[in-house]
This record gives structure tokens, C-alpha cells and sequence, in this order.
């Protein structure tokens, strides 16, 4: 069973890493069982046992730490800084920091996005204030008046005459690199970066791909400030491990302990969590109406009120795929009948490294952005946005304007938030605000993993490491 | 002079997603069409003074093309640098197909 630990005194000692959930089926048996198969990047596993020594934890307390990740990590990795929709037209801009950085991410022509340094070349005013969105035709400086057009070309100084050593074509607002993929715009300030599908690797780059990501909109967009170092966050969504502690009331319908964890190269990770399926922890404790009853959704909104009952010896997946499929095809009027029972009812959790998640399932169907708070180390904006498929009569939706919690609210106050999932996620914080204490508290200085199900953590951590410039 | 509304523009003429400025006295006002909603808000930015009538405008906000302070466009609060001050919003009907404004005398 799951939750039966000690295994000392064995002689045969499976090679390390190699050891899965005893007594409960892989993610894989599970989803190989569903009536509408899963698609390749679901049926894949791709474990690598990656050590077992402890995470040192000076990385989470130490202001100097925090200022060498601005310096090194956070200024040659590929970030997630918007989506398309939030700059559809021409001239449209949002701006996007990350610490004392930021960038006016612009469409300079319709298929043509720059990321500008939000700052005037003349005394460094920042062009746009920071966390903001809109239409220019041209970015003039409030100080001064000094003027760029919306590619980024210098377009006039006021009082040139004072400025003959301002030659216009070398006054250029300098740029970050742009790709996009998927919908999202991501950008990185080092020139010399690999290209993001390099940096993604192939195999990840095909799941991605494969999502169309590009065909959903934002309908729900919250943020709010976490009590934690950003990387302590980040680790509290990369495994199923605490379902059972942390979300009690999730579990019963969570495969957590018999999850499945993969990573792809040095930046991106993942955990297929099932859903509609009894954790390990409690076999024998629920029956499968149990488990229909219990089942958390991400976008319950799309439902209304589910009608959960169970007949003919059916199992609470199959009937919940089947009645997920009908109702989220009604309610955002897209065509799901070559969606997997997994895709629609599952947990993916992707990272691309360092601080965006995509969850591309149809239930739980977030993006997660992870930013530290450049004042304070122990500190995280965390943003979840909800994305729903664009409906099939191709009118796309103006993407959620932003919900902005302060720092004592539930996200369950959030407008539009399933209270479900915003209890699962005040969870999570409470368990930040005391892990970032008791790391500063504690007489041990590192973090121990468990092989399997904290792989990403150490996998994350490892290409921390290479940013920083130590060995791992 | 007591408080009234003034007709400015046909419902036809500011459809849905656009806006459009009117002149009303001295006032120089701006009706916007957003969310299945009619506002009538100053169209003069509180920051530098520039009208707002080529602004990107959201389901709640207008966004000052020149240096990019918002406003909501129901309260008028500033929302974000440069701007600090509000600009003034207007209550608005349609009567007969006709936009209406309701301007408010100061008294002197």
C-alpha cells in the first residue's frame, strides 16, 4: 500500500528510482483502459533517476541567491510573457517584468511581435508603466516628449537641435528575442539563447505542439502575491506526493501515489495525475460513488450543476468521461468527440522551465506563471489562467482581465474561481507561508527527495544549478 | 441652469466595441460602446491632457494612446501611471435611438 513506508532490511533493493507505487495500477494501466484512447504524448513515459543527495536550501533564504538568479537565470531563459490575444491588433502592447526588467511586448505588424526594453534611451523613463496593457502609435516618452514608433525605430527627439550626437538609427529601443508557440509569446534577453524549440528539446516540443493551445482563449485570469521563495512555489504544484496530506478531500478521486512523472532534457517536466480513480492511500475505504461525488474540476463553470450518479456497474471514470465530454462540448460549444477520456479528464502538468506551467487537459485546463517578487526573496506572484477552447462559430473571446487578490484573501473570493479549486490552492499557501519559515528555522540545510514522485523537483533544481553556475 | 440631458448621437452611430467623441458645451465627451454597455467619460487624459478617443478600450478600461494611463470606465478612476486623477464620467441613456448624456451644472 502506499502509505506503508518502511522497507528497510530487504536484501533485493530494486536499482534506485525504480520503484512505483506497490500494490495500485501505473498511470498507464489506467489510461490504456479508457474507452476513447489516449494520444501518443500521453502513452510515453520518460523517468531518469537523477541522484539522491539533498537539495541545499540557502537557494530559498538568501537575498544574494535571489539577486545571482536575476543576474544569470532570469536573463537567458525563455519566459512566457503573454498570449497572442492580449495584443491582437497592430500597436497593441502589454508589458511585461520580470524584477527590475520589464518589456513592452508589442505587435508591430500583424504577424510580427517585439519585445522592447520598457525604457526611454534618453534618461531611462520607463515607456509604459509597468503591469499595464494597450494601443500605440507610437511610444513617447512623458518626461521629455523623446518619441519611438511601434517597431522600436527612433521616430523624433524633441529639440533635436540640442543633440547632434544622437544619431536617430543608432537609437533603436533595444529588443529582447520573441518566438511564439502555441498562442503564447515568449521572450528571452539573451542573444545568444538557443532557439525555443531547441530549448524545449523535440519530444516535448511535439506535445506542445500537439495541443493547440493556440485554439483556446483566457476566461479566467487570477494572481496573487504567495508567502514563499518563488521556487519553493513553483515545487508545491510538481507532484502528487502532498494530495494526500495537503488535499485530503482530493484524493479520493486522484490516482496521486500511482502518478507519473517524466522529464524532457533540461527545461521541461512533467506529472500525468489520473482522475476519477481512488488514491492508493484509501483502497478499500471509498466506493466508486464515492469517488464520482468527490471529483474536483478546474472549470466547473463549463458545467453547471452535474448530475452524479453511477448505474450498471459502470466505474466513476468511465461515467464521468462520458458526461464531461457531452457537457463541456454543450457549454463552450466545441466539437471534444476525438478527445481522450484522459485529456478530458486528467491532470497534466507540464513545466517549461523556469516559471510557466500548462496544464493541457480539458478539466483542469490552467496556465501557471511564477514570478519572484523582486523586493522581497521570500516572495511569489503566482498567476493561474483558466483557458477554454475558442467555440467552434470562431468568435474568439476577449481575454479575462485580471483578478488581482491582496495577499490576505482566499482565492475562493476570486469572481468566476471554482471554490473547489480555490480551497485546493489557499491549501497550498498555507503550506508555503510555513515551509519558507521552517527552511529558515531549521538545523538541516537541504531538502530530501523522495526518487520518483519529487523527480521534478530535482530535476528543476539541477537546471537551476547550470544557471547559476554550479555544479549539481 | 438645472441639470439635463443633452442628445449627442445616434445608438446607431457608436456600435458595439467602438466609441466616439461628441463636443457638448465645453465638455469635449467621449461614448464608448463596451460589454453590451454605453459610458460616457471624459475624453481629455488627467495626465498630459490628450484625448483618449484613440485609445485601446477593453470590456472595462480606456487606455490613453499617448503615454498609456487607464481609466475604468464606469467610475473613471485612474487605474495606472502616469494618470493619478480621474477623469470625469457622464450618466448615459438612449432615448428613441438617441444617446443621451446627463450634464450636471456647476453652480456659480
Amino acid at each position: 500500500m502506499a502509505g506503508e513506508t518502511i522497507e528497510a532490511g530487504k536484501n533485493t533493493t530494486p536499482p534506485k528510482g525504480e520503484t512505483r507505487c506497490p500494490g495500485a495500477p501505473t498511470t498507464q494501466e489506467i489510461i490504456a483502459r479508457d474507452k476513447v484512447p489516449a494520444p501518443a504524448w500521453v502513452r510515453s513515459e520518460s523517468y531518469e533517476f537523477m541522484g539522491d543527495q539533498d537539495i541545499p536550501t540557502d537557494r530559498y533564504i538568501d537575498p544574494a541567491y535571489a539577486r545571482k538568479e536575476f543576474d544569470t537565470l532570469w536573463k537567458k531563459t525563455w519566459q512566457f510573457a503573454c498570449r497572442e490575444e492580449h495584443i491582437p491588433e497592430v500597436g497593441d502592447y502589454y508589458v511585461y517584468d520580470i524584477g527590475p526588467y520589464s518589456f513592452i511586448i508589442t505587435r508591430v505588424a500583424q504577424n510580427e511581435i517585439r519585445a522592447h526594453y520598457n525604457a526611454c534611451l534618453h534618461r531611462g523613463t520607463k515607456l509604459r508603466a509597468s503591469g499595464t496593457v494597450g494601443n500605440a502609435e507610437e511610444f513617447r516618452c512623458s518626461f521629455h516628449g523623446w518619441c519611438w514608433n511601434v517597431d522600436g525605430s527612433h521616430k523624433s527627439t524633441t529639440c533635436h537641435w540640442d543633440f547632434p550626437h544622437v544619431d536617430p538609427k543608432k537609437f533603436t529601443l533595444p529588443q529582447a528575442r520573441v518566438e511564439r508557440l502555441a498562442g503564447f509569446v515568449f521572450i528571452n534577453m539573451d542573444q545568444a539563447a538557443p532557439s525555443l524549440a531547441e530549448y524545449l528539446g523535440p519530444e516535448a516540443l511535439a506535445h506542445i505542439q500537439a495541443w493547440k493551445l493556440e485554439d483556446r482563449y483566457v476566461y479566467l485570469h487570477v494572481s496573487k502575491r504567495l508567502p514563499a521563495n518563488w521556487k519553493l512555489v513553483i515545487e508545491a504544484f510538481m507532484e502528487a506526493y502532498h494530495v494526500i496530506e495537503t488535499h485530503p478531500q482530493v484524493a479520493v478521486s486522484n490516482g496521486d501515489a500511482n502518478s507519473q512523472y517524466d522529464v524532457y532534457g533540461d527545461h521541461v517536466d512533467r506529472f500525468i495525475s489520473t482522475l476519477g480513480v481512488l488514491s492508493p492511500h484509501l483502497y478499500g475505504k471509498h466506493t466508486e460513488q464515492d469517488i464520482l461525488n468527490q471529483f474536483t474540476l478546474g472549470d466547473s463553470g463549463a458545467l453547471g450543476s452535474v448530475q452524479r450518479t453511477l448505474s450498471g456497474g459502470a466505474t466513476a471514470r468511465e461515467v464521468m468521461a462520458q458526461m464531461f465530454r457531452g457537457m463541456f462540448e454543450k457549454a463552450t460549444n466545441t466539437d471534444l468527440s476525438k478527445v481522450s477520456d484522459s485529456e478530458l479528464l486528467d491532470c497534466f502538468s507540464y513545466t517549461v522551465f523556469p516559471n510557466t506551467f500548462l496544464f493541457p487537459g480539458i478539466s483542469l485546463p490552467m496556465v501557471y506563471r511564477f514570478r519572484p517578487d523582486r523586493f522581497d526573496h521570500r516572495k511569489c506572484l503566482y498567476e493561474v489562467l483558466f483557458l477554454r477552447p475558442v467555440p467552434l462559430d470562431g468568435q474568439r473571446p476577449a481575454p479575462a482581465e485580471p483578478i488581482e487578490l491582496r495577499d490576505d484573501q482566499s482565492f475562493t473570493e476570486a469572481a468566476g474561481m471554482d471554490q473547489g479549486f480555490g480551497v485546493i490552492l489557499d491549501q497550498d499557501t498555507d503550506n508555503l507561508r510555513l515551509q519558507q519559515e521552517g527552511i529558515e528555522a531549521s538545523a538541516k540545510r537541504g531538502l530530501t527527495l523522495g526518487n520518483y514522485q519529487e523527480i521534478r523537483v530535482r530535476h528543476f533544481e539541477r537546471t537551476v544549478d547550470q544557471y547559476l553556475g554550479q555544479k549539481s | 441652469m438645472a441639470d439635463s440631458f443633452h442628445r449627442v448621437l445616434s445608438a446607431a452611430e457608436v456600435p458595439p466595441g467602438t466609441k466616439k467623441a461628441v463636443q457638448v458645451g465645453d465638455r469635449c465627451i467621449l461614448i464608448c460602446n463596451s460589454n453590451q454597455r454605453l459610458y460616457a467619460i471624459s475624453n481629455i487624459c488627467t495626465h498630459a491632457e490628450k484625448p483618449l478617443e484613440r485609445g485601446r478600450m477593453s470590456a472595462t478600461w480606456i487606455a490613453c494612446p499617448t503615454h498609456g494611463a487607464r481609466f475604468d470606465l464606469a467610475t473613471g478612476k485612474a487605474l495606472n501611471p502616469p494618470a493619478v486623477k480621474p477623469i470625469a464620467t457622464y450618466e448615459v441613456r438612449v432615448v428613441d435611438e438617441w444617446i443621451e448624456v446627463l450634464i450636471k451644472e456647476v453652480a456659480t
